[in-house]
């Protein structure tokens, strides 16, 4: 049996300024939050000190998720990797596929056709949007309002089946190629996309309706979890939270890749970095994707979804099974991998939780010398403990929800 | 349509249900009043151990089970979901769910109770018991139905009426937070602790606007006995309009639901349990003692939705074509009517919590605190000396029936109001108990 005093710290008492104001012996508690706890999703663990159930010190033990991401991928193809990045937020496992498709690309020089680009746009801001439902429905969920979990659930599984009818898979997309996308959308798909994008945004609307004037709602997460623009930007925060902070740094408009420099949106910016700022980056946001997606599909042309340079590319089936040209290529590509000039580069891409970048490194052979990720969520888990520090044990739930640490891509 | 015409002819038969059912449990007190008699004691005490059989263990118990089926069936609904339906009775009926309440009872009979090495053993085993039987024992004392003669013996349908009726429900009320302190403290939990100290914290807290939310029906009606009080709310006072409670006291009305809804400890008052902070009181517990916990829950929505009626909703009183009922109908049927509407307005405020329970995120620590002290205990305050004013100047209650209107004007009114959208962010929310408070404690 542990002996009770163990993880209790006793604090030693304030000197008493008068005789009269007799010390109040105080002891500090430990708790153990996580591993398997009902709010820390993603497998991490928060020892909490409490004061009564004021936080005072807390350390953050995360590495119940790790993987070696890193590693495993030098010992694969270029190619194989993608079913990997996958894994890194596995939420909106698209933006992983796309930013390590381009840092690939950027170490190729490769250009891809423009409908490959818009589709990895679509695909990208689909993903941003189950991944800010997701996030929404759970801090309502965290917060006690499971109805808004449901809500948030249908509209992100019907974004899901689209992507399934787009790629075969709900969560583990593996959708973007080096050089394009593996597949072109289905008959009809654009269609069925828009009146998806309807009921989510009835569904937001939904949400926004149960939240965002709900008074509750408003009490626990106005001025809890506050950082402030400087704060953030020395931790390192982009994405959301960044903005929420009043800082307007969106990868999409700070340095457009793919097309999104001709679509036309909104990047919202809060001003107090605070939970509630933090929740409405997203649902804003949820708004700002749908139009992207729809500005697409206006804009998208007919067209080839993939490069068509045969040293990174897939040749096309039927050349495969009717050339030997066409069959020897596949074989190298399959067996060696592509070769990737030998170089450096770092590409990024803003995913949902923010800045996500890839440090690629080849030596000129079939799989990555080194590889290297940049995940949002780290960096803003690292501020946790300084965020909570002197606030209340419930407030730490909200504010873990809206930073957004997705364990998979924290710990790679 | 059809579904809209089955759902009112569903509600028909189970109220026609009721009629019957509380017109055998008047026969089968008369009858026990009879064996009483028979053996040299008074009536009542036959009657009184009938009645605990019938409304404490039979009718309770069965409201506050279907309650748990209730609450899968009703959130399912709310939420787009079909709910508890696995259960098929005969290989094909889900008979709406209600299988589950077997299964439920029999998992939680059948578990392994897990005891945590370092518990207090005794109290360990006593929290459970000390948090179910209090809440239990509140029931003995509501009225549900008036007093009818019947196989010659005057029977009421009530276990016990002692004159200090309300007195009794405050007592009771305020052990059942021994059973959570004690549950959260002996199983030696940290988490389990906190949510100890928060249920204590939280209990005593609205036990106090609890109370003094009653202060002002006492002095209106003049009692504390509650079959009194109900009997005062069919006296008419506005024309036609009877003296509810509703009516005179609609401040002390959202004060005590919203203080009720507090004790119950669900959400948005669920802090104790905060399943996402920090699990709960009973995090320790296991199979059946976990169960009476959880049962104990449900028990109190239904006693406290109980205790409301009684006060507030006009007690056993149909209301509606009272004085047609009564001429028409003989004493038995017109008494088992009352008992029915009775418990038919139960449950209409235990479908009412159910909704706010779903729809509403939880409020934190401090801010419960803040409502309590802040908002309902100074609402509470101001309702009693207005109500005693009001007495003072008009025994015959119109001024404070009328002053009563004002307030549920005023509150409609301002709800209305703070509850259109506006640019900034920031207004009540419409239909939320705190707001309703908040307004009323406003104004």
């Amino acid at each position: 049996m542990a002996k009770e005093s163990d993880n209790l710290l006793v604090v030693p008492p304030v000197p008493a300024e008068s005789p009269l104001d007799a010390p109040f012996p105080s002891k500090r508690m430990l708790v153990n939050l996580g591993p398997s706890h009902p709010a820390m999703h993603g497998t991490v663990r928060a020892v909490v000190e409490l004061d009564g159930e004021t936080i005072h010190g807390m350390k953050l033990d995360i590495g119940f998720l790790h993987r070696g991401f890193e590693k495993t991928c030098e010992n694969v193809t270029w190619t194989q990797v993608f079913p990997y990045t996958d894994r890194l937020n596995y939420v909106s496992s698209i933006m992983n596929n796309v930013g390590y498709a381009m840092a690939v690309e950027k170490l190729c020089g490769l250009q891809i056709p423009e409908r490959a680009q818009y589709l990895r746009v679509i695909t990208s801001e689909l993903h941003r949007m189950c991944d800010h439902f997701t996030l929404v429905s759970a801090m309502g969920l965290e917060l006690g309002a499971m109805t808004v979990l449901i809500y948030g659930m249908e509209a992100r599984d019907l974004i899901w089946d689209r992507l399934t009818e787009l790629c075969g898979a709900r969560l583990t997309s593996n959708y973007a190629r080096v050089g394009g996308v593996s597949r072109d959308v289905p008959e009809g798909w654009g269609e069925k996309v828009e009146r998806t994008l309807d009921r989510a945004a009835e569904m937001a609307d939904e949400i926004d309706r149960l939240l965002t004037r709900n008074r509750i709602v408003i009490d626990r997460t106005r001025g809890t979890g506050v950082i402030s623009r400087a704060d953030a930007i020395d931790y390192g925060f982009t994405g959301p939270c960044l903005r929420a902070s009043g800082e307007p740094y969106d990868v999409r408009k700070a340095s457009p890749y793919l097309v999104y420099d001709r679509l036309d949106f909104d990047v919202p910016v809060g001003t107090n970095g605070d939970n509630f700022d933090r929740y409405l980056m997203r649902m804003e946001e949820l708004k700002q994707s749908d139009r992207i997606v729809r500005q697409c599909f206006a804009q998208m042309q007919p067209g080839a979804i993939a490069s068509d340079d045969p040293r990174f590319v897939l040749p096309p089936k039927p050349e495969v099974y009717g050339t030997i040209e066409g069959a020897m290529a596949h074989f190298k590509i399959i067996m060696e991998g592509i070769k990737v000039p030998a170089g450096e580069a770092y590409a990024y891409v803003e995913a949902a939780n923010g800045e996500l970048g890839f440090y690629a490194v080849s030596d000129g052979g079939g799989r990555p010398y080194k590889l290297g990720v940049r995940a949002p969520g780290w960096n803003m888990l690292m501020a946790l403990p300084q965020i909570m520090e002197g606030h209340m044990l419930a407030d730490l739930i909200p504010t873990f929800d809206t930073v957004n640490m997705i364990g998979g891509e924290v710990e790679q | 349509m059809k579904r809209f015409v089955g759902m009112w002819l569903v509600i028909g038969a189970v109220l026609v249900g009721l009629v019957g059912l509380f017109a055998a449990f008047y026969a089968l007190a008369a009858l026990g009043a009879r064996g009483a008699v028979a053996l040299g004691f008074p009536g009542f005490f036959g009657s009184a151990i009938v009645n605990a059989v019938t409304l404490m263990a039979v009718t309770l118990m069965t409201v506050a089970a279907l309650l748990t089926v209730a609450e899968r069936k009703w959130s399912a609904a709310m939420q787009d979901r079909i709910g508890a339906n696995r259960i098929l009775v005969l290989g094909k009926f889900p008979l709406g769910g209600v299988p589950y309440l077997l299964a439920d009872a029999l998992k939680m009979l059948t578990k392994e109770s897990i005891y945590p090495a370092a518990r207090s053993k005794f109290l360990f085993e006593l929290a459970p018991v000390l948090a179910f039987s209090p809440t239990f024992a509140l029931f003995a004392v509501v009225p549900v139905g008036p007093e009818v003669r019947a196989l010659g013996q005057t029977v009421g349908m009530w276990v016990a009426n002692p004159d200090a009726g309300l007195l009794w429900i405050f007592a009771l009320a305020g052990l059942s937070v021994y059973g959570t302190t004690l549950a959260g403290w002996a199983s030696n939990s940290r988490v389990g602790m906190l949510g100890a100290v928060r249920a204590s914290a939280q209990m005593i807290s609205y036990e106090v606007s609890l109370g003094l939310s009653l202060v002002g029906v006492m002095i209106a009606y003049r009692t504390v006995n509650l079959q009194a009080m109900a009997i005062a709310q069919g006296v008419e006072v506005l024309g036609p309009v009877p003296a509810l409670g509703l009516l005179l006291q609609p401040l002390g009305f959202l004060v005590f639901f919203t203080s009720s809804f507090a004790e119950t400890k669900r959400a948005p008052f669920d802090l104790p349990e905060g399943e996402s902070e920090i699990v709960g009181y009973f995090l320790e517990y296991s199979g059946m003692k976990f169960g009476l916990l959880f049962l104990a829950e449900f028990v109190e929505v239904v006693i406290l939705a109980a205790v409301t009626t009684a006060v507030f909703l006009g007690g056993w009183h149909p209301v509606l074509f009272e004085g047609w009922l009564k001429a028409h109908l003989d004493p038995l049927a017109f008494g088992a009517v009352c008992a029915a509407s009775f418990l038919a307005k139960v449950i209409l405020l235990t479908w009412l919590q159910l909704v706010i329970r779903w729809l509403l995120p939880r409020f934190r620590y401090d801010q419960i605190q803040g409502l309590c002290w802040k908002l309902l205990l100074p609402g509470a305050l101001v309702n009693v000396f207005v109500t005693a004013a009001a007495v003072l100047v008009d025994p015959s209650l119109q001024v404070l029936a009328w002053i009563g209107v004002v307030e549920i004007v005023a509150i409609f009114g301002i709800t209305m109001a703070v509850s259109k959208p506006k640019a900034a962010h920031g207004g009540h929310d419409h239909g939320d108990a705190h707001g309703h408070a908040a307004h009323a404690a406003g104004h």
